[in-house]
């Protein structure tokens, strides 16, 4: 057909390098249905959820302890060991303004990045790449830009270029089925019906181009560093690790488990720790778990975050139907072994809902797409204001190497606990320096006598986390504190 | 009105049925005018088809046959969809299949499935206002969105935010307020073995307020106030302009539409019609800008190489093309959510575009190959070849199955490629459908033409 076919196009002649990338990968987790937050982070000392949830609340004792307000679903056992490894931050209450409770609407906010009123056709992540790579479409990386791991595809790769991304499920698969695909570059008729011609014409462009390299990377990638759990959702990470794994630049991959719209039976009556929705949860906690064990295993594991979302969060009371209807503002993870581990924000207020009986939100979810973009993948803010449409969101301190603007007091510096306390393996240590200085933070024990040295040195502006490792320790209280040219600080940790 | 021509009557075939083969074309042409075709074949009544199995009318029990007797149902639909001839009945029977969604992935058992089938099939072009109200106490449609789990002391809102949000207003035409008070009055219903039950003691025997009335509203008093809103007569046009027109809708026709359903009190028939025989159907803007959903793909391809629904063998042919659909995304009876499948770009992907690509050289490779395991009744290629006048004739040929088998214009170019593909070492002036290796270059050609992307298109 004069087209190229797959097995002649071993190098691509438009392919740029990938040098535009800071070499970091986002990994996103899409819970698509919307995940009911409450029961996700349990705020298992606030009478209100038992009052407001007499059916389906997470018993205080069930829940896994991240401090001494908030727990994890029974179900997250792996990710309540990320966080207190400091490998896990929770932003809690992320949402935004004037909530859409359609799963579609809100999804397609989420996936888009716009404010609620507004109705746009580009995924963020497609305009993040369409700024990497500005000769988009008429060159394309070598690499492909952005990978769905599933078979539709999502608004979040899409721009009015064209969409950025490929989407598989299995790269043998899709290199077999490509054999025999043509490119075509003709110019297509103006009418409604071209636009749609020239649409497909781009998508077979993007098979043919990539399900080479992709298999190429997959095939010398090794296999089974990590065992895996069998589930759908770790079955696509499972993928992207090996991708990872073999060299595959693509800065973004997107994932997905639905099942999360639980209007009814979420929870098992009278074992409100097992049910649909701690399966899912867990389901979610035992993939990305392995996912991140399997990069560390590779040694890689610095270079990727996970993030989760879902299109809102579930109403506070439950409904009738031992399950809860559409809600807005929910928690979010962040994981990786960049991130400075810990938990952003505060517990819902339960007192304060929204005149829909819906928890108001604390941090806009743009707020945690500037911080990705910003502290992991290395946008300039300039770019980050682009992508979001001209707007402006404050950065979070969700990575070590943040550049946040974080605990904007008055403060020199800030040093605090967010780990578990008590702890029994780990336990995280987060401070902030307002301008460069000298920090020294050390460990006492009860007689004052000093154990150990956790950090020393000069330290740019900023804000920092430490995690502890204290499997061998002594049961008991422990002191820590910071010195620094600006004063000094000491908090007192338990090991349990 | 348009003129009832060649192309008029493909372009109306393409999106009125699961694709059609010659005879259909000619069937449609052997009519005098385009309304002459629509209201004395294309929505003329039929009979309700014989059922799937015995087991459609058996009680519920979990006998672990829901999902042998769920691929029975599919195969069935598929069957229909084949033998549908030139009546758009079971097009329709998908469309609200797609709009009022339910799916197996909560309604277990088949029979309930089959009954809501059944329900949007003998209500394919009939009164919407009434479909709604049945929809409403469906029993499958009860399960899907937790209707019977719903009472007046446990309300639950899954169905009333979805009657509103996607089966008759659309997102902004509603306040959270009117889905509260409008689940209440949905309660009360239940399902018990096939059928729904309304009991008294569950129902929510109080007034509510929806959009600002306020009465001791049940369910169908609900479908009644959403009907009195403008907005919902064109949020049902506008579903149908787009899966038959284009999916960028054209509001001030769709304004029209929706006048015309007013008028007719939600008759659905009236404003097929005026949508099938107005101007704005046949623009050539909109002439093969539909993406073919895969059921479209997969059965319009099996009847322009004129199988039939007696020559298909259930056991063989049907679960390949389940499997294909599954893969290109469209599993019948089981949509992807409650917004079913949204169609046009969103059934292109990198892998589902390679997919019908893989799909349609399986089936054409199937033609002339004694060792294959499906469609063993598909013609040869050189028979299938010499069904056209044109087949000794290697220029008019390729014209002839591009005319079939696309809905889009290519240029000369292209054509003469696929020429060539067709010749292969033969020269034109030698070409014949008696040549040894005949039967691989008609293939050739076969595979070549439904690979074009224009292949995708109605």
């Amino acid at each position: 057909m004069g087209g190229t076919s797959v097995k002649a196009f071993a190098h691509n002649p438009f392919a740029l390098d990938m040098a535009d990338t800071n070499g970091k990968i986002l990994v996103l987790v899409q819970l698509a249905g919307g995940n009911d937050g409450l029961n996700t982070v349990i705020p298992y000392e606030n009478p209100l959820y038992y009052n407001k949830r007499a059916n389906i609340a997470i018993k205080k004792e069930d829940a896994l302890v991240l401090n001494s307000q908030m727990g994890l679903n029974p179900g997250m056992a792996a990710f309540k060991e990320l966080y207190d490894k400091g490998k896990l931050t929770v932003v809690q209450n992320v949402g935004y303004a004037n909530p859409n409770r359609s799963h579609f609407r809100s999804t397609d906010i989420w996936l888009t990045g716009s404010d609620a009123a507004d109705v746009w056709d580009e995924g963020w992540v497609g305009r993040y790449l369409t700024k990497l790579y500005p000769g988009f479409p008429l060159q394309i990386p070598q690499d492909p830009m952005a990978i769905q791991l599933g078979s539709v595809e999502s608004l979040l790769i899409q721009t009015d270029l064209g969409s950025t991304g490929v989407v598989f499920s299995n790269p043998t698969n899709f290199y077999n089925l490509v054999t025999g695909t043509t490119i075509d570059n003709e110019p297509v008729p103006d009418t409604l019906a071209g636009e749609e011609l020239r649409f497909m014409r781009q998508i077979a462009t993007q098979s043919v181009a990539y399900s080479g390299i992709i298999k190429q990377k997959w095939d010398k990638s090794a296999k089974n560093l990590y065992t895996y759990p069998t589930t759908s959702l770790a079955s696509q990470l499972k993928i992207v690790g090996e991708l990872i794994g073999g060299g595959l630049q693509t800065p973004v991959y997107l994932t997905t488990i639905g099942g999360f719209d639980t209007h009814a039976n979420q929870v098992v009556a009278n074992a409100t720790n097992t049910g649909t929705h701690a399966t899912l949860l867990r389901t979610v906690a035992d993939a990305v778990t392995a996912f991140q064990k399997d990069l560390e295993k590779r040694g890689l594991a610095d270079k990727v975050v996970v993030m989760t979302f879902s299109e809102f969060g579930r109403r506070v009371s439950q409904n009738g139907t031992m399950g809860t209807d559409h809600g807005s503002a929910a928690p979010l993870f962040v994981i990786g072994s960049g991130v400075r581990g810990g938990i952003l924000g505060r517990n819902p207020v339960l007192s304060d809902l929204d005149g829909n009986g819906d928890i108001k939100f604390e941090y806009d979810f743009r707020q945690v797409y500037s911080s990705i973009l910003q502290d992991h993948l290395g946008v300039e803010s300039s770019t980050i204001q682009s992508i979001m449409g001209g707007k402006t969101f404050s950065t979070l301190p969700i990575f070590r190497q943040s550049t946040s603007a974080y605990i904007a007091t008055s403060q020199e510096f800030t040093f605090e606990q967010s780990g578990a306390n008590p702890f029994t393996t780990y336990t995280t240590i987060v401070y902030s320096l307002k301008k460069s200085m000298y920090v020294r933070i050390s460990l006492f024990d009860m007689m004052g006598r000093e154990v150990g040295t956790i950090k020393e040195g000069t330290m740019p502006a900023g804000v920092y986390s430490e995690v502890i490792e204290g499997s061998y320790w002594m049961p008991g209280p422990y002191f820590c504190a910071m010195k620094c040219d600006a004063g000094q600080k000491v908090i007192r940790i338990s090991k349990a | 009105m348009p003129v009832w021509d060649v192309s008029t009557a493909k372009h109306l075939l393409s999106r009125c049925l699961f694709g059609y083969s010659r005879k259909d074309l000619d069937k449609a042409l052997s009519y005098k005018t385009l309304s002459d075709f629509i209201d004395k074949e294309l929505l003329s009544s039929r009979p309700v088809p014989p059922p799937p199995g015995d087991w459609v009318t058996e009680t519920p029990t979990n006998n672990s046959l829901e999902g042998d007797r769920y691929r029975a149902m599919t195969y069935w639909w598929y069957d229909l969809m084949l033998s549908e001839g030139t009546n758009m009945r079971e097009k329709m029977t998908l469309f609200w299949h797609n709009h009022f969604v339910s799916g197996r992935d909560k309604v277990s058992y088949p029979q309930h499935m089959y009954i809501q089938n059944n329900l949007f099939r003998r209500s394919a072009w009939g009164n919407f206002r009434q479909l709604a109200k049945d929809v409403s106490i469906d029993p499958a449609m009860l399960i899907y969105l937790d209707g019977r789990l719903s009472s007046g002391s446990t309300p639950n809102e899954n169905y009333a935010r979805e009657v509103m949000e996607l089966f008759t207003l659309g997102v902004g035409n509603y306040t959270e307020n009117d889905i509260k008070q409008a689940a209440l009055a949905f309660t009360g219903w239940q399902v018990s073995g096939l059928n729904a039950t309304f009991t008294q003691s569950r129902f929510s025997n109080t007034n509510k307020t929806i959009f600002g009335k306020t009465g001791n509203y049940k369910y169908n008093d609900v479908v009644d106030l959403i009907l009195e809103k403008p907005e919902a007569a064109e949020f049902v046009c506008r579903k149908l302009y787009k899966e038959f027109v284009f999916y960028k809708p054209n509001e001030v026709f769709i304004k029209q539409m929706a006048d015309v359903f007013r008028k007719n009190n939600y008759e659905i028939r009236p404003v097929l019609s005026f949508l099938l025989t107005s101007d704005e159907f046949y623009s050539p803007q909109y002439r093969g800008a539909k993406i073919k959903n895969p059921m479209e793909v997969t059965v319009g391809t099996l009847k322009a190489f004129d199988l039939t629904s007696e020559q298909v063998n259930t056991t063989s042919d049907w679960p390949y093309i389940f499997t294909q659909t599954q893969a290109l995304q469209q599993q019948l009876f089981y949509p992807p959510d409650v917004q079913g499948w949204l169609g046009q770009r969103e059934w292109i992907s990198s892998t589902t575009f390679v997919t019908r690509g893989s799909l349609s050289d399986y089936i054409v490779n199937t033609m002339g190959n004694t060792k294959a395991t499906q469609f063993k009744l598909i013609s040869n290629p050189v028979s299938f070849a010499r069904t056209f006048k044109s087949a000794e004739d290697a220029t008019k040929l390729v014209d002839d199955i591009v005319n079939l088998f696309l809905q889009f214009p290519i240029s000369t170019a292209k054509k003469q490629s696929l020429l060539a593909t067709l010749l292969g070492s033969t020269i034109l002036a030698n070409w014949s459908t008696s040549t040894p290796g005949a039967e691989n270059q008609i293939k050739a050609l076969l595979r070549a033409v439904m690979r074009l992307p224009e292949f995708q298109f109605a």
